[in-house]
Order: structure tokens, then C-alpha cells, then sequence
């Protein structure tokens, strides 16, 4: 019995809209429904600042083909990794989190501060992660929501998602790579907890595999794990390919989420919401 | 879940879910059990109190009651002093009513109610009974003179129970 409702989350990134129905419950959530709408190349492209939905029109009917069969027309909006600036900060004592995640980002954002939406996630062992989004690009995404007939309640960002999934988890010491469609994060753990952080956009030109075993191996030399041979953990897009080029022997999957839903496992997101 | 950052450009209240409706419908019929309760137990303590009121009543009444009576009683039967009725007397008249063939096996006296006597006869035959019965009635020492069962096998045994008034008129 879902306890506390079912509630809709609805994800976008460039190559397709997902939507998913969790029955939200005193555990763990239990899945519902998904449904996972491809898009045309060029329809949706993430970007921090300048526009996001070139193929509004298209996107929109990809909504409401991916929400159709799952009831409801609120939603959660899920934006994907490439939008925010994402940095793991200790957590300050005496200043609003969200306050010194803004000062914290300010000079890296490529817009001006005062259009940031900034919030926080506590990543343990006193840090947190902060996001900084801006608002016009926040509202781009809520307008294409609501002009497919859907309210959007909340703006989570995929990236966060599929980190706390990885934190409430317990996720295994190793450099976590969380792939989106045009970004990415690079999550060494330690005991559970991030040691860093990486966020940068993708090269899915040949050669990725060894490009991202490379730059986990350095994440992880920064982190502190020495010279030990990097373990990495690929989730979300194309990582079942990753990790068959890089081989199963350095690499693992996770955030697969439920078998039962096998395309899930190209939005780390469903996995990270699901653990 | 736990609280995921909320990146919207109009950020809401939280949404009640079934479980905060579920909290609150549970929420009110308790209140409402726990005052039904809290009223029952206040109409049973009023109850209660009123018939611990009526009780009360009842035992001063009965109390007043059984004063009365004790003063009648006291009254009724006036004790007599052991002086007035020596053992020895009292025997002494009761020997000289007894038959040939019957005898005093047993004789208690009760001071507290007026010299109360109860004597255990026992006759070798039934004129003998018949006799000492007859003498103690006609006796003016003894009055309220009451015979008790008989038993007439070979011999009659029986209590009997009479008022010493000794010398009075």
C-alpha cells in the first residue's frame, strides 16, 4: 500500500523523457509505472545557460506520451546533469547552506548570481553538496511541463538523485561515475560517503571508455586513494557499454534499477530514487 | 524519502499526502474517543457519588435504627443481679419440684437477660416429665415456662426454658 501517495517523477534529458510512478511508502519507494519517450537528436540540449528546448513542440508531445499511462498530472520535474554548477563543500556553521553554496559558486557560474536557484544535499561526514541552477533555464524546463497540462510541484536535479541514491545505499568504496546524456559526475566514495566531487560535460566521441578510466584513475589519485588501481562504478547512460570497453574487471554497474524495467537503467536518476 | 533539493522557481508548500490525511482522521477520532471517554467517566463519577450519598443515608438510618432497638432491648430485658438469683437458690427450688424419677443433668442462668433459665431434664418415664412440667408450671418462682423437644425413648430427655422471677409477685 503506498502510505504517502504515488508520486510522478518526470525526467528530461537529450535523448528521451522518462517518467516514472513510485509509490512513496515508509521504506523504500516501490515502483509503479515507467515509460521512456526517445527524442530527435537536437530536440532537447542541456546546457547551463542559453535554450534548453530548440524542439519544444517535440518535447512537449514526448511528455505527454511518457505521463499518458501513468495518471496524475502532477508531477516532479527531474532535470538533467549539464544545467547546474555542482560542487561537494564542507558544511558551514553559522551561515545558511544555501547562502555560502552561492558565494561558494558565484565566480564559476556563467551567469549572474542573482539569477541562480541554489539548494543543498547533505553528502555526510559534514559536507553537502550545493547546486546552482539558473532560473530562466529552471523555468524553461517547468513551462514545457506545464504547457503539456502537467503542475510541477518540485525541480530535482538527476545528478542529486542518483548521488543520495549511491549515499542511502551504502555505495562501495570506488570512483562512482553517474553518466547523463551530456554530462557526468565523478563521485570517489569513501565509507559511504563522497570524498569529491567532478562534474564536467561528456565526450562520447571513440575512445570514452578509456578517456573516463583515465580521469577516474586521477579522480581518484586526488581523493586521497593513492596508487591503488582505480575500481569504477559506471550508472546511468550507456553504462553497460562503458563498462563492457573498459572491462568488467576494473568497472561494475549500478543504479540499474528494477529488472523488470530494463531502460531504466539508462537514467541513474530511477536507480538512485528506487535504492 | 528524505528531502531532496528543490530547484523550482516557485517552490510550494508542502502537498498533504494520504498519510498526513490518514494522521489527521486518526488524529480526530482519537480526541473524539478520549472525550466520549472523559464524559462517560464523569456521568459514572457522578453516578457514583450519588449512590454513595443514598448509601451513606441508609447506614446512619439503620444505625439510628439499631440504637432504638438496643435501648429497647436494654429496656425489655433488665438485667438481674446475681445477688437477687443465687445459683443455690435457683437449684434448690428446681430440686424440690423434680419427681422421684427424674433428675437435673444440666442448668444455665442468663443474668444479662432478666435470669433466663435452661434446664436439662432427664425423667425415667413419661409421668415423671409429665409431673415436673406440671410442678414447674404451677411454681410462682418460675414463669415463661417453655418445653423443648422430647425425647421419649426408655427415658425422656429434654432443655427447658423458663424465667426466674424468684420472690416476685
Amino acid at each position: 500500500m503506498a502510505l504517502l501517495g504515488t508520486r510522478v517523477y518526470l525526467g528530461l534529458d537529450a535523448s528521451a523523457v522518462t517518467a516514472t510512478a513510485l509509490a512513496d511508502g515508509l521504506g523504500r519507494s516501490r515502483p509503479r509505472g515507467f515509460a521512456r519517450v526517445a527524442l530527435e537528436p537536437g530536440a532537447l540540449a542541456p546546457s547551463p545557460s542559453g535554450a534548453n528546448l530548440p524542439g519544444a513542440d517535440e518535447v512537449r508531445a514526448a511528455v505527454r506520451r511518457a505521463v499518458s499511462g501513468l495518471g496524475g498530472r502532477r508531477v516532479t520535474l527531474v532535470l538533467p546533469d549539464g544545467l547546474a554548477r555542482i560542487a561537494l563543500v564542507d558544511r558551514p556553521s553559522g551561515v545558511d547552506p544555501r547562502d555560502f553554496v552561492r558565494y561558494h559558486l558565484a565566480a564559476s557560474l556563467p551567469w549572474p548570481a542573482s539569477e541562480a536557484i541554489v539548494d543543498v544535499l547533505p553528502a555526510g561526514r559534514g559536507r553537502l553538496v550545493g547546486a546552482a541552477v539558473r532560473r530562466a533555464t529552471v523555468a524553461e524546463y517547468e513551462q514545457v511541463a506545464a504547457a503539456a497540462g502537467l503542475e510541477v510541484e518540485r525541480v530535482h536535479l538527476a545528478p542529486l538523485l542518483a548521488l543520495h541514491g549511491l549515499m542511502r545505499s551504502g555505495a562501495r568504496d570506488a570512483v562512482h561515475a553517474v553518466l547523463g546524456d551530456v554530462a557526468m559526475c565523478l563521485v570517489p566514495f569513501h565509507g559511504g560517503s563522497p570524498a569529491a566531487l567532478r562534474n564536467r560535460r561528456r565526450d562520447r566521441s571513440p575512445g570514452e571508455a578509456d578517456r573516463l578510466l583515465d580521469e577516474a584513475s586521477r579522480t581518484s589519485a586526488a581523493a586521497g586513494n593513492g596508487v591503488e588501481p582505480v575500481r569504477l562504478v559506471l550508472s546511468g547512460r550507456e553504462a553497460a557499454r562503458l563498462r563492457r570497453e573498459i572491462g568488467e574487471s576494473v568497472a561494475e554497474q549500478a543504479l540499474a534499477g528494477p529488472g523488470s524495467w530494463p531502460e531504466a537503467a539508462e537514467t541513474a536518476w530511477v536507480g538512485g530514487l528506487l535504492s | 524519502m528524505s528531502r531532496q533539493p528543490d530547484f523550482s522557481t516557485a517552490p510550494r508548500p508542502h502537498r498533504p499526502q494520504l498519510w498526513d490525511h490518514a494522521a489527521l482522521v486518526a488524529g480526530v477520532a482519537a480526541l473524539a474517543l478520549s472525550g466520549t471517554a472523559a464524559w462517560r467517566a464523569r456521568e459514572e463519577a457522578r453516578d457514583a457519588g450519588v449512590r454513595l450519598a443514598e448509601v451513606r443515608r441508609e447506614v446512619e438510618t439503620a444505625s439510628g435504627k439499631l440504637r432504638a432497638l438496643a435501648g429497647q432491648a436494654r429496656v425489655g430485658a433488665p438485667v438481674l443481679p446475681a445477688a437477687e438469683a443465687p445459683p443455690a437458690r435457683i437449684v434448690a427450688a428446681l430440686a424440690s419440684l423434680l419427681p422421684g424419677h427424674a433428675r437435673l443433668d444440666g442448668l444455665s442462668i442468663d443474668y444479662e437477660r432478666g435470669g433466663v433459665l435452661q434446664l436439662n431434664v432427664v425423667a425415667g418415664d413419661a409421668g415423671a416429665w409429665d409431673l415436673f412440667l406440671d410442678r414447674l408450671g404451677r411454681e410462682p418462682h418460675f414463669r415463661e415456662v417453655e418445653p423443648g423437644p422430647e425425647s421419649r425413648d426408655a427415658e425422656v430427655r429434654s432443655l427447658v426454658r423458663a424465667l426466674w422471677v424468684g420472690s416476685a409477685p
